[in-house]
């Protein structure tokens, strides 16, 4: 016979259940209002990088390992290589440890080791791929290509997606892997890719020497009405809707004028502090421009963009470690200029306190030296995050000292293994309380690359 | 003398062959008209669409803004479309061609599938230089209507007498031209609002400060080109 005592214990445990099931812990609401002038930027270094000049530095020949060393490597350009001994008569370097820390990096890793208090690092990620296109969206996705098709939103997507859609320009994509797939998103977010950013400007850059602006706007305006009769002709509607939304926003692109505020010359006027004539990375510069330039603003979500080209199978690797340091250098100055500029929302806080950085590669390249005198692909990986809602000064995952794969870090709910990108980038977007199984079907959080109070 | 094992084996091949052949004909069913069968039911054919609105290719864009420039090669149409006034209307087509969706091969950069803010911007920027164009070349320079590359008609020579039965043929033309089928096809407030959107053009343009280049009637057909050209269907199918 069920007693009140019982019927209460059931109701009770029910409830419980029930709070504890409920994916989103904040609503939508809240996840908006807790992230209002947030900024991200998301950086591709583009062809696959050499973690062992970085992140998970190697001056060791141990297993199959071959470091980076005088024979393959020029290192008169880069300025943290100091002369280790080797065997056979070549110097490899020394590894760095930078003050007050317990990080240990490469000479590539250029301006982060004035910054290792910001930074979090991720080692051992597990990329099952040494293909570019599956590796480069495996980053930017958390999932495989399926037959070379993306298969799932890319992170900048998933972030607009929450956090972007009133924005002018949602997520400005140059040359990132970017993808808008999936259901729950917003045909406000598709990534507004480009090719480079002055494109911008020469797009929105409308004489008046046959007609003038209202002119054009009352023409975008009928289109609006013709796109939403369209979308009620239509049995799907979405994207003829979609069209009606984007309508609406290239009136507020061309009523905002920043055309000439996001030309080449003009971005570089506006910050000078950046260094446009670098020998891999100047092009990049100007993205890292732009996105400072488009935070201030507030006209902005996210800022992707790829960097250098890291593809280094023969006598190109000479010189991966001085782009890598070009790429890190890059990413520091970005920051100080940050650190220099008041966000322009928060009063008394300054844009660096609340922009969050992403930067990865499609995989590593091999622990061997090939006989062209390069590395080529290898499934293993590093990622950088600069974020305040990130652990800092901490390393996370490992690869194992005789072959640099990845190695397993801690149980997860499908047991023991390395971390993989999709860990990353649920526990990145959770990170500002996004539920990630909205956007990707796997990854889990990793709590312990957060900050307390932001995992709480 | 005895015959051999195979031409014993080779005479009872060929009468049992021509056993067979000798056979009777092949029966004639004869055709007889039956009763149609029983309906136990109808089931009403579902022939609505099953996915959305796609975005034509960049690459069939790029083909069809070639063609109505006139069927040039793509630097040609650069060339005209910058004219003499270098990069006012047009600047190249480096500047274009990732907002426009175009796949790039030297960074796996996919082919994009959907419309953007940006790329409807980049729309409205190359609608505009064709269609300004095509005013200078079709309505102001008057060639024979067979060499107008998208205004085949003549403007009415005064102004302000055009109603919408002679707008709505004219309309007709542009029409066919850019969304590939007759106006009266169209929903029923279309003219009428392109009629509407015409007549603003004209009555604005009257009364700018300063001019423009072109007179009120081309400004308010240059409108109506640039609302078809990019026209939502003209960029999904």
């Amino acid at each position: 016979m069920t007693t009140r005592r019982t019927f209460l214990k059931v109701l009770g445990t029910g409830a419980a259940a029930a709070m504890v099931g409920l994916p989103p812990l904040r609503s939508i609401a809240d996840i908006g209002q807790a992230n209002d002038g947030e900024f991200f930027l998301f950086i591709h270094a583009a062809g696959g990088w050499d973690v062992t000049l970085w992140a998970d530095p190697r001056n060791e020949a141990r297993g199959i390992l071959h470091p980076a060393s005088t024979e393959n490597t020029d290192p008169s350009q880069v300025r943290l290589w100091r002369d280790a001994p080797l065997e056979g008569g070549a110097k490899t370097f020394e590894l760095i440890r930078p003050p007050g820390s317990s990080l240990v990096l490469g000479p590539g890793a250029g301006g982060l080791v004035d910054i290792v208090d910001r930074i979090t690092i991720v080692n051992g990620l597990a990329m099952n791929t040494v293909a570019h296109p599956d590796g480069a969206t495996f980053s930017a996705t958390g999932r495989h290509l399926q037959g070379g098709r993306v298969a799932s939103p890319s992170v900048d997507t998933m972030i607009s997606n929450e956090l972007g859609k009133e924005q002018l320009f949602p997520t400005v994509s140059v040359r990132f892997p970017s993808a808008y797939v999936g259901d729950n998103l917003d045909r406000r977010v598709v990534p507004l890719t480009i090719g480079d950013v002055g494109s911008i400007s020469r797009t929105l850059s409308r004489t008046q020497l046959y007609d003038a602006n209202p002119e054009r706007d009352r023409v975008t305006a009928l289109l609006s009405l013709e796109a939403e009769d369209l979308a009620r002709r239509s049995t799907y509607h979405d994207v003829a809707d979609g069209m009606r939304l984007q309508y609406a926003s290239l009136q507020r692109m061309l009523a905002s004028n920043l055309g000439d505020v996001f030309s080449a010359e003009g971005l570089k006027t506006a910050h000078p502090e950046l260094t446009y004539k670098t020998r891999f990375l100047g092009a990049a510069a100007l993205d890292a421009a732009f996105a400072i330039e488009a935070m201030k603003r507030n006209v902005v979500r996210c800022v992707s963009f790829a960097a250098g080209n890291f593809d280094t199978h023969a006598g190109n690797y000479k010189t991966h470690a001085h782009a890598q340091q070009e790429l890190f250098d890059l990413v520091t100055a970005t920051l100080r200029s940050l650190d220099a500029i008041p966000h322009p929302t928060k009063a008394g806080a300054k844009l660096s306190e609340h922009t969050h950085i992403l930067v990865v590669s499609e995989f590593c390249r091999t622990p061997q030296i090939n006989l062209g005198n390069g590395r080529d692909h290898y499934p293993n990986n590093s990622a950088l995050v600069i974020s305040p809602r990130f652990k800092p000064n901490f390393v996370f995952g490992a690869t194992d000292a005789d072959q640099l794969l990845p190695r397993p870090v801690k149980r997860f709910i499908d047991g023991e293994r390395a971390i993989a990108p999709p860990d990353l980038l649920a526990t990145f977007v959770s990170a500002f309380g996004i539920d990630p199984r909205k956007y990707m079907r796997d990854g889990e959080i990793v709590p312990e690359l957060l900050r307390a109070a932001a995992a709480a | 003398m005895r015959p051999s094992r195979g031409f014993l084996v080779a005479s009872l091949f060929a009468a049992s062959l021509s056993a067979g052949c000798a056979a009777r004909l092949p029966e004639h069913v004869q055709a007889v008209s039956l009763p149609s069968p029983e309906v136990l039911g109808v089931t009403a054919e579902d022939s609505a669409p099953k996915a959305d609105l796609r975005m034509i290719p960049p690459e069939a864009y790029m083909r069809t803004y070639l063609q109505l420039f006139g069927g040039l090669a793509p630097l040609d149409a650069q060339k005209l479309a910058r004219g003499k006034e270098g990069a006012q209307l047009f600047d190249n087509w480096d500047a274009y061609v990732s907002a426009l969706g175009f796949a790039d091969y030297r960074t796996d950069i996919p082919r994009l599938t959907q419309t953007n803010a940006l790329m409807v911007a980049t729309f409205e920027r190359l609608g505009v230089a064709l269609c300004d164009r095509a005013v200078e070349h079709d309505l102001r320079a008057k060639p024979p209507m067979r060499e107008r590359a998208i205004f085949a008609f003549d403007v009415l020579p005064a102004p302000g007498v055009m109603d919408e039965g002679a707008f709505g043929a004219r309309f007709d033309v542009l029409h066919r031209t850019f969304l590939g089928y007759p106006r009266r096809l169209a929903p029923a407030a279309r003219t009428t609002r392109f009629f509407q959107l015409y007549r603003d053009i004209v009555g604005m343009h009257r009364t700018a400060d300063p001019k423009s280049r072109f007179t009120p009637e081309e400004a308010g057909w240059a409108a109506v080109c640039y609302g078809l050209v990019r026209h939502p269907e003209f960029h999904l199918y």
